[in-house]
């Protein structure tokens, strides 16, 4: 079974097959043997054999080498995130991408930039209007969430196109709020 | 005291709730629509509902609060921090209710509550503050008479609110161009967070240091200071890491400063547990900031350095019993404890918050280490309260030990469903500077700054390939689980996929 696995960006071709007993998934060509016991519903031990360089930098340079892993669905990308003991790391499937990458207009190129809500909350004030000017940077919606009020600033210099919320409105992560021309 | 009532939720909560129970007190815990099932609840003797999510429908509200404890027929209230922890109203109500406040006098809250009232207390104790508006700036004040206020004060400036407290309502200003636009801003997060708009002026001080007493004061006329807390390490000045000792406040300097404290104390009449906020500025000379007139969040740690339990103690103040404590032990610290607060934020994204499902939660423990959480896995963190979902305290022999330890714990702090700033922590802990304590209270906005949003955890290629290995193991796994016979053609496939779900099963 071949899977496509994108991890900051970067595609990797990843295959799992099974022979006389014995797990092996290929990344990219580099085959590992793995022993993959299920925790729990979400959590697995791994044993991962014949992975030179593994975990080189904890300075463990044995053939069985231990790893605690733990998979969840992430709510705002869609993507797993994989929890390699406790560190995380954004993982996509099958072309599960970060929604963000294209939708949020977190870079400032050319086009229309759409501001989305970052985070569920409370829209507690609109800055602008439809048909100003204004410069990166400037704050365009103060979200109010857990007590703390998030400016969302212009990502480039336009016209503001049209806004799509008003004060006093909740909305959820990824609610499109203002699109700057 | 047989009964408390807790007004509060979350971590703060359940930590009251653990020394009820060591002095066999029964809890009673209140809750609102969306808190039925938080941790505090489900370790309560009793539960109250009071109202709907939103924080001034129900642990704002002081009626329902001294409804739910006649119905509960407790006899005391802790009020935690935040909320109703300094409303002196709050405190009123519960005494003319005949329940014990667990906390000081309505009189104490409201005189050091005030922000430019407690620095006249502390100008009259004899201890100096930071240069600043001796009263409020009144509301209605037009932009002239702001900017002329400013102006006496000099800039840079803060604008901070003069019921608040944890950074709300207050705003940093390095020119008069930008006073206007701070002052509205404040006096909005003010309103939100504390009902009240008023807000003041105070200068900013360079690279000042951010040094803490926590005491207690007894109904007998006794207080008690404790070793400071050094809390410089603040994000748009609020605290996410303490430690205590300071590692730059010398014996005499403590002694000074802890004899402030307490000066100020019994000048204003201070009973049970508060802190008294001070900024240390270069030439080791200290400056009154405020009075917190409550538990504070980072109380833990001066508990693991002196042995002792300040929840407890306020129990036992609130039944007027003497502070019967050495005063030399609180001031004489065992070993060094760090507190990381652990926030539902992305550190990735600024910070933002970061409120939904806790999917799984696997908190460290072992020696030296403790986790005050508030949340358990499959609790929702939600949008309406403070981002705090666990302080971790690390305490050791000495301060590098006690980072090591704490790095040590981080590493084993596995959350998911939401962001959490353990990945912050973990960059945090690893910086020279903070290794040797050369930090202020501009510190981390500076480095944070300058590091331009950069992940605060880059996983080696290696991690990415145990992710990507664990990603696919787990998606092939879940879906022969979810349909077992629905499996596409290659009967390969479908025997590993069951052979490994079988094992995976054992």
């Amino acid at each position: 079974v071949q899977y496509e696995v994108e991890i900051n960006g970067r595609i990797r071709q990843v295959a799992v097959s099974r022979s006389e007993g014995r797990i092996t998934v290929t990344i990219d060509g580099r085959a590992f043997a793995v022993d993959p016991v299920r925790v729990d519903s979400q959590s697995w031990s791994l044993i991962v054999e014949g992975a030179r360089g593994l975990r080189e930098e904890r300075g463990s340079q044995g053939q069985a080498r231990v790893f605690d892993v733990t998979v969840t669905p992430d709510a705002v990308t869609g993507q797993l995130t994989v929890c390699v003991g406790a560190t995380p790391v954004m993982v996509g499937v099958n072309g599960r991408r970060r929604r963000g990458a294209s939708d949020d207009g977190a870079h400032a190129g050319g086009g229309p930039q759409k501001i989305v809500a970052p985070m569920p909350g409370k829209i507690v004030r609109v800055l602008a209007r439809a048909g100003d000017a204004v410069a990166v940077r400037q704050p365009l919606v103060v979200v109010e969430a857990m007590k703390m009020e998030n400016e969302l600033r212009a990502t480039r210099a336009g016209t503001v196109g049209e806004i799509h919320v008003r004060e006093g409105q909740s909305v959820d992560a990824g609610t499109l709020l203002v699109v700057i021309q | 005291v047989k009964k408390i009532l807790i007004a509060n939720r979350g971590e703060i909560a359940v930590r009251i709730i653990r020394a009820c129970r060591e002095m066999g007190i029964s809890p009673v815990a209140v809750y609102s629509e969306c808190d039925r099932a938080a941790l505090h609840v489900r370790l309560a003797d009793e539960a109250i509902a009071i109202g709907p999510s939103a924080p001034g429908e129900s642990y704002l509200r002081i009626d329902r609060l001294i409804d739910a404890a006649r119905a509960a027929h407790a006899d005391a209230v802790h009020p935690g921090y935040g909320f109703l922890a300094e409303n002196e109203d709050f405190a009123d109500a519960c005494s003319d209710a005949k329940l014990v406040f667990i906390g000081p006098t309505p009189a104490a809250i409201a005189l050091m509550g005030s922000k430019t009232a407690a620095r006249a207390v502390a100008t009259r104790a004899g201890v100096p503050v930071v240069p600043g508006t001796g009263e409020p700036v009144p509301v209605g004040a037009s932009d002239e008479d702001i900017a002329r206020a400013a102006a006496e004060v000099g800039y840079p400036l803060l604008v901070k609110a003069v019921a608040g407290g944890g950074g709300k309502g207050m705003r940093t200003v390095a020119e008069a161009s930008d006073l206007a636009h701070a002052v509205r801003a404040a006096r909005s997060e003010a309103q939100t967070a504390f009902g009240d708009a008023a807000v003041y002026f105070e200068r900013r001080l360079i690279r000042p240091r951010h040094i803490e007493v926590q005491l207690l004061g007894d109904t007998h006329g006794t207080v008690v200071p404790f070793v400071e807390r050094e809390c410089s390490i603040q994000r748009r000045h609020q605290k996410v890491v303490e430690e205590t000792p300071s590692p730059v406040v010398s014996p005499d300097l403590r002694a000074a400063i802890t004899g402030a404290a307490a000066a100020v104390a019994r000048a204003a009449g201070y009973t049970n547990a508060g802190t008294i906020e001070f900024l240390l500025d270069a030439s080791g000379a200290f400056y009154f900031l405020e009075m917190n007139t409550r538990l504070q969040v980072e109380h833990p740690i001066t508990e693991m350095v002196t042995r002792s339990d300040l929840v407890r103690w306020q129990i036992r103040i609130a039944r007027g019993e003497r502070l019967d404590l050495d005063p030399r032990d609180a001031l004489t610290p065992i070993g060094h404890a760090i507190e990381c607060r652990i926030y539902a934020e992305d550190p990735d994204n600024n910070f933002l918050p970061s409120p939904g499902r806790i999917l799984a939660l696997r908190p460290p423990s072992g020696p030296g280490i403790r986790d005050d959480c508030g949340a358990v896995a499959g609790a929702d963190v939600p949008i309406f309260y403070d981002p705090l979902v666990s302080k971790l305290i690390a305490w050791a022999d000495d301060r590098p030990r006690a980072i090591a330890r704490m790095q040590r714990a981080l590493g084993e702090y596995l959350v998911a469903g939401i962001r959490t700033t353990v990945p912050f922590f973990r960059w945090l802990l690893d910086q020279p500077d903070f290794l040797e304590a050369r930090f202020d209270t501009t510190y981390l906005d500076a480095v944070l700054a300058a590091r331009g949003g950069r992940p605060f955890l880059e996983p080696s290629a290696d991690v990415e390939d145990i992710a990507a290995m664990a990603a696919v193991l787990h998606t092939a796994l879940a879906s022969s689980t979810a349909r077992p016979d629905a499996a596409p053609g290659d009967a390969g496939a479908k025997r590993w996929k069951a052979q490994a779900r079988a094992e995976g099963l054992r």
